[in-house]
């Protein structure tokens, strides 16, 4: 998991979202791939076509490992997208082919 | 047919080569269009440094110098489209096509382009790599830079390159640092340097902020391992342990979080999918797109910043400027006496920092047999999960190139577009057929360079 | 060592012959160009296909039949040889009609070649279905499709995997390889043929030039037809989806990775094997149409290949009357054609008995009398 550094500037506001259908706040400076890394860390992220469990590896659009479902739309990459208020983000921990 | 967009300069890229190129270009009254990916500009280095998120005190100097530059973008008159994502790249008349996607899908025709779209980090397989709790360590610096986020476990670090160690320093200022620094470059990068001692010289500041940082993690306690040959991370849903050999020995120590890095090399794809000419160029240990002294790639295109050759931030933003001087001259169709000033001194700057940089390239080298002695299973190909193994089983079947290798594996086919597995592919086939990385050559790229949907396609093409 | 024959093109035409040919006992060596170089066996759509087919030729469709029959010994075959799965399957297929019109044309063209064929009339089996009665087929199917002929014959593999195999069984059996090893000139010389590369002269008994587009220059040089030009296709392939139990179109299908492979156009690009904004576009938006859940779907390949068309668009088996013991083996159904051309192709090139066994197909066709 990580969290937010005590050093951290006050310069983020909050959003809302919705991560698995629950509700968090985190700072809208973050990407939705960096919010899940927050909320519930790398573990559980995604599952991928061959059953392995996946998680973002670089966080910068090249290696799409950080697809997510966001407002319902299947296989975002996750580091590309910035959260929003009210967004909804479902984990792929079951993969896609549930 | 759909109608394209018109811009008479179109930048790709908002990292320090693209900003100072969109700057430069609209202090002399012309005013480009830049894409980017991010939300806000910055790129790689800069990333969130608008609304920075943490102190200086924890990132260092280097962040900051961006400042000023971030500012001048935010001033200037450029039509910026942050958010969006060139998927498509193609060549057209003089100048060039590109699909966009702003929300949703658009056409562009731009007269000249300037590509800075950066590098990327390396792809660099080794057992488990794929196991979540793997993650580089530019994506651990791009979560604190987004929003100061910290690991809430003790990592290890391990690989090779000044990121490598930035960030762990980085973490030692913000109370985090890491339970272990494993270096893996090559062991006889010492004996390499002592033999370039002119290459030492021109590099000194590096080599003293590289000792500097190292003292100040042993000072904190944190164990820098130098020498280490093996790395593997093991677990079932996510790591739970790291393995590594130093000195002959493996060791195995329980850990959550692994975070790596084998150095940046140029993002290959869009220059790739105009078939712009690369060579390997043995000291970045990179495949380089090919231009000129003034970073021409055709007549009205030009490559600046890392996406042309890893030359650091503060030369990224020296090769937009100049980039821009290029565009002006091209736009005024003759030689611009009042730009050859300004030109000769960026020229100058430049390659002076390039000389220096050599040194960070001999003391970061990564060993050059590394993928061979990888266990067999070792993925190559993440996104079709193609392995070593499978890759040298393909190579003996007759597949004699990286193209018919990815027909018979489906190595590279997936959505990453083979960025993390191109490098190694071609290795593999250099090694086995005992060829150069030039004979070898790279996957022949086409788009979509990024991600697009076929609705979002669709809707275009019934407007 | 003493070579029976020589094949030039080590594409999915060229690797079936080889193949054949070892596997009677020849000794064989392909040669083949840099991987870079134009090759439709890397770009095609995986079709093991009869529908369409002879329009005009009722002998192609009889091949294409034959073809398709022996196609499912073939893959297993090669699969045991191998270990690749070819994930050849063939329950069937759809040719998709978007409007009343094409259904019309259609129909009209397939009852004409049944009129034309007597074995045709006979196991030729299709039916037309209307968009309701296809849903069962290809479920999902968009509102604004007016139907398709649907056909038992039809199947599809993996043309990449088939290839593999080609190449991994062809090895197996002790052919030589020689890949970036391009054929600069080619000539009968002392009773025997010469293949001149940058690699030096490469000798054997006979020649078979299986070039693709590549027969253009080389054909010629030993009185074969080098009447072959390019026609480009586009396709592009989506990320992979759920498998969905559904029949094959030329218009779409799922691969057995999951992708929706979407193709493919037929335009006349001269050899530029490229992509084009447009072309993508337009088939994104025929995707869509078909089946409106693929909205959604991220497109993660795109790419151009060059058939290679012959002026008739059927096959050419040509037999050199110049140059005895040379051939010339064009298709631009390389893939339907794999089991035939390993097979009975193999065999008749073996024989020496090309023009006897398959006239229809042969080069003179094309020779405008003077
Ligand atoms: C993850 C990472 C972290 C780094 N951190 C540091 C650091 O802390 N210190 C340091 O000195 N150097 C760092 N570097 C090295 C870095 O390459 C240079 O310092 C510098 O950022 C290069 O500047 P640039 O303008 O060439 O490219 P970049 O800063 O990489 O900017 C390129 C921009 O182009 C965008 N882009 C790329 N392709 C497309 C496309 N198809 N469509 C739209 N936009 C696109 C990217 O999103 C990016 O914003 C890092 C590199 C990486 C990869
Ligand atoms: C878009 C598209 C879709 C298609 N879909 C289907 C389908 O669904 N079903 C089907 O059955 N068929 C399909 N086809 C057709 C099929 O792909 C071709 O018929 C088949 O691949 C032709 O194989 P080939 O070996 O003759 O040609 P190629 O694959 O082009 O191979 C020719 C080989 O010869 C080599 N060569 C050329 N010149 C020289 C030289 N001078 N020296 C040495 N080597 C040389 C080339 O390097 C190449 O490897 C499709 C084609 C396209 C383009
Ligand atoms: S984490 Fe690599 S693409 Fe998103």
């Amino acid at each position: 998991m990580f969290r937010r550094s005590p050093h951290a500037c006050q310069t983020a506001s909050q959003v809302q979202i919705r991560v698995d259908g629950i509700a968090v706040s985190v700072p809208d400076t973050l990407s939705v791939a960096a919010a899940v890394l927050q909320v519930h860390g790398w573990q559980g992220y995604r599952r991928h076509h061959d059953g392995s469990p996946r998680a973002p590896l670089c966080l910068m659009g090249s290696c799409h490992d950080c697809l997510i479902t966001v407002d319902g739309q299947p296989n975002r990459q996750g580091c590309l997208v910035p959260v929003a208020e009210g967004m909804q983000v479902e984990r792929q921990g079951g993969g896609r082919h549930d | 047919m759909i109608e394209s967009r018109h811009a008479d300069i179109a930048i790709i890229g908002a990292g320090p080569a693209g900003m100072a190129a969109a700057v430069r270009l609209a202090e002399a009254g012309v005013h480009p269009v830049l894409f980017d990916l991010n939300a806000t500009p910055g790129g790689q280095i800069y990333r969130q440094l608008g609304n920075p998120q943490v102190g200086a005190g924890v990132m260092g100097e280097e962040y900051q110098h961006g400042r000023s530059l971030v500012e001048a973008f935010a001033r200037a008159d450029i039509d910026y489209r942050p958010l969006s994502r060139v998927w498509w790249i193609g060549r057209k008349g003089t100048g060039y096509d590109l699909g966009v996607v702003q929300h949703r899908a658009q056409s562009w025709h731009a007269e000249r382009l300037i590509l800075a779209s950066g590098a990327m980090e390396r792809g660099w397989p080794f057992p488990g790599w794929q196991l979540p709790g793997v993650m580089t360590a530019g994506a651990a610096q791009i979560l604190l830079k987004q929003g100061a986020l910290l690991p809430g476990v003790s990592p290890v670090l391990a690989g090779s390159g000044p990121l490598l160690y930035l960030l762990a320093w980085q973490y030692l200022q913000a109370g985090q640092p890491p339970a272990l620094v494993l270096d893996l470059a090559s062991a006889s990068r010492y004996r390499a340097l002592l033999r370039q001692p002119r290459r030492a010289w021109h590099g000194r500041n590096y080599l003293l902020k590289g000792v500097r940082m190292i003292a100040a993690l042993r000072r904190a306690g944190v164990p820098v391992l130098l020498g280490v040959d093996g790395i593997q991370a093991e677990g079932r849903e996510a790591v739970e342990r790291v393995r590594y050999r130093h000195r002959g020995h493996w060791k195995t120590l329980p850990a959550a979080l692994l975070l790596t890095h084998f150095g940046v090399v140029p993002e290959p794809q869009l220059a790739r999918s105009l078939a712009i000419p690369h060579r390997w160029e043995t000291g970045q240990q990179a495949f380089l797109p090919e231009r000129s002294e003034v970073l021409a790639v055709e007549e009205r295109l030009w490559v600046a910043g890392d996406g042309g050759g890893i030359g650091g931030a503060i030369n990224a933003e020296r090769e937009g400027r100049l980039a821009a001087l290029e565009v002006l001259q091209s736009l005024a169709g003759k030689a611009q006496d009042g730009l050859a000033r300004e030109r000769a001194a960026l020229q100058r700057a430049r390659r002076r920092d390039l000389e220096a940089r050599r040194l960070l390239e001999t003391l970061f080298r990564l060993p050059g047999d590394w993928l061979e002695v990888q266990p067999e299973d070792t993925l190559v190909c993440r996104c079709e999960s193609v392995s070593r193994g499978e890759v040298e089983r393909a190579i003996t079947q007759g597949a004699a190139g990286p193209n018919q290798l990815k027909a018979f594996t489906r190595c590279g086919m997936g959505p990453c577009q083979g960025r993390q597995c191109g490098e190694s592919v071609a290795r593999l086939l250099a090694h086995r057929t005992a060829q150069s990385m030039d004979a070898i050559g790279y996957y022949h790229i086409r788009p979509p360079v990024h991600s697009v949907t076929l609705g979002e396609l669709a809707a275009q093409q019934e407007t | 060592m003493r070579q029976d024959f020589l094949i030039v093109g080590g594409g999915v035409v060229g690797m079936a012959v080889a193949y054949g040919l070892a596997r009677a006992g020849q000794r064989v060596t392909v040669l083949d160009e840099r991987d870079d170089a134009l090759r439709a066996s890397r770009g095609n759509a995986g079709l093991t296909w009869v529908q369409g087919k002879g329009i005009g030729m009722p002998r192609y469709a009889e091949l294409s039949l034959d073809a398709v029959q022996a196609w499912p010994a073939f893959a297993e075959e090669l699969q045991a040889r191998t270990g690749v799965d070819l994930q050849y399957e063939r329950r069937g297929g759809v040719d998709l009609c978007l409007d009343a019109d094409e259904a019309e044309t259609r129909q009209a063209e397939y009852r004409t070649l049944q009129t034309v064929s007597p074995r045709l009339a006979r196991e030729f089996e299709w039916q037309y279905l209307h968009r309701d009665e296809l849903l069962e087929h290809l479920p999902g199917l968009g509102e604004r499709v007016h139907g398709g002929t649907w056909s038992p014959h039809d199947g599809h593999c993996n043309p990449l995997y088939l290839l593999r195999a080609l190449y991994a069984a062809s090895l197996d059996l002790g052919v030589t390889l020689h890949p970036a090893t391009p054929v600069q000139s080619v000539a009968r010389r002392a009773g025997r043929f010469v293949a001149t590369t940058p690699r030096g002269d490469i000798e054997a008994e006979r020649i078979v030039i299986a070039a693709g587009l590549g027969a253009q220059t080389l054909a010629p040089m030993l009185g074969l037809s080098g009447a072959v030009r390019p026609l480009r296709g586009q396709i592009i392939v989506t990320e992979r989806l759920p498998l969905i139990d559904q029949l094959p179109t030329p218009q779409i299908r799922q691969t057995a990775s999951g992708g929706y492979l979407i193709g493919d156009t037929h335009e006349d690009a001269g050899f530029d094997k490229g992509v084009t904004l447009n072309m993508v576009n337009a088939l994104a938006a025929k995707a869509v149409r078909i089946f409106p859940r693929l909205s959604q779907a991220r497109l993660v390949r795109a790419w151009g290949a060059l058939r290679v068309m012959t002026p008739d668009g059927n096959p050419l088996y040509e037999a050199s009357k110049a140059c005895p013991g040379a051939y010339n083996i064009n298709c631009h159904s390389g893939i339907t054609l794999a089991a035939f051309h390993a097979g009975d192709l193999a065999r008749a090139i073996l024989d020496d008995c090309l023009s006897q066994d398959f006239p229809q197909f042969s080069g003179e066709r094309f020779h405008v009398p003077a």
